[in-house]
């Protein structure tokens, strides 16, 4: 054998650097862990940041679409309740605007032929138009005739409110408030 | 600091920053699925919005189908009579119509009716007459029913200037309708 073998390299040798404690032997273990745990949960939160991402937009495009459908609705029935609002003028302004003629020729038709009515007028009121001032006179007639022409108006619908009557002579004043009676 | 201890300190760093990050990162994804959540309750809403808007139109339809029906059978006759012209047409074919040639007196005005933008205006008509009893009672009969919108506000018969004849002098006033006018909540009209 040579006197040049070394076997210094079995010998056992002192640390060049201390030893750490054994508590920090996990270290590198908790530092793998740490990857892998943050690595699982970094993926989840990613599929679930992509997933609330997606619902959001889904959410908000939704809600565009509602809400501009709602608008559309509101919209409509604006139309409608201004076309509603013209109606109901227009229906109180004809409730003014029945016919006066049948009225006239009722009255006309009640009298007999020996009697004659020298005047007939009619009035609407400002106030309520579907109320008219009526206003009579019967020459040669008595009150057989006012019955008879409150029973043709009652044939109109129109009932006679407040009548009143005087007779001079052979002439009757007759006066009433036509009002039509409801359906 | 022997190199060991070096080595834990940066292991160490790395858990502290990988843990920090991870933090940040799960916030941020809360905060988005805070506000998605949001978005879903708010899109929630606005459906809900759009249901009570649906069913308010389908109740106001229900509720108004009759007037406005009402409305609509009544624009032709709007349409027809909307000027002082068109009006004193309609009276003039009328009496044409009836033979009636004796006028004694005819007046029109146009009044205006302050603050109503549906019946903006109306026109008012003043004739007396005088022909046969039955002649000028349907004279009134066809006017009536040619201006359907017409109000008669007076009518009076006298005696005429024979037995036969009699005398009517009959004030009628039709209004002038603006269909497209925006009816909502406007003052009570005033006539001027």
């Amino acid at each position: 054998m040579s006197d040049y073998l070394c076997h210094d390299f079995k010998t056992p040798r002192n640390d060049t650097s201390r030893r750490l404690p054994d508590s920090f032997k996990a270290i590198p273990a908790l530092f793998y862990l740490a990857l892998v745990v943050t690595a699982y949960f970094m993926t989840m939160d990613w599929r679930a940041y992509k997933k609330a991402e997606q619902d959001k937009i889904q959410a908000e495009a939704s809600k565009g679409q509602h809400e501009t459908k709602t608008k559309d609705l509101q919209t409509e029935k604006v139309g409608l309740d201004a076309e509603t609002a013209k109606a109901e003028i227009l229906a109180k302004w004809m409730e003014g605007a029945r016919n006066v003629q049948p009225i006239s020729v009722a009255i006309a038709r009640a009298m007999p032929t020996e009697v004659r009515l020298s005047d007939l007028s009619l009035e609407r009121s400002d106030q309520v138009p579907a109320n008219l001032a009526l206003s009579v006179r019967i020459n040669g007639g008595s009150l057989r005739e006012v019955g008879l022409m409150e029973s043709g108006l009652s044939r109109l619908q129109y009932r006679s409110y407040a009548p009143q009557q005087s007779k001079e002579g052979d002439v009757i004043q007759y006066r009433s408030t036509l009002i039509r009676a409801e359906q | 600091m022997n190199p060991k201890q070096l080595a834990s300190v940066i292991l160490m760093s790395f858990i502290g920053i990988i843990t920090y990050v991870g933090q940040i990162v799960h916030q941020k994804v809360e905060s988005m699925k805070t506000a998605a959540q949001v978005a879903i309750d708010e899109s929630k809403a606005a459906d809900d919005a759009k249901q009570l808007a649906d069913i308010l139109l389908t109740k106001t339809k229900g509720e108004t189908d009759e007037l406005r029906r009402f409305l609509k059978s009544w624009t032709p006759s709007i349409q027809k009579v909307q000027t002082e012209q068109e009006m004193e047409a309609a009276v003039e074919y009328t009496l044409r119509e009836r033979g009636i040639s004796l006028v004694k007196s005819r007046k029109s005005e146009t009044k205006t009716i302050a603050g109503d933008l549906f019946m903006p205006k109306l026109i008012i008509i003043t004739i007396t007459l005088e022909d046969e009893y039955a002649k000028v009672l349907n004279w009134l009969g066809d006017l009536e029913k040619r201006l359907p919108l017409a109000r008669v506000i007076a009518c009076q018969l006298t005696g005429g200037s024979s037995v036969r004849q009699i005398q009517l002098s009959v004030t009628v006033e039709n209004p002038i309708v603006n269909l497209s006018a925006s009816v909502g909540n406007k003052e009570a009209p005033k006539r001027s």
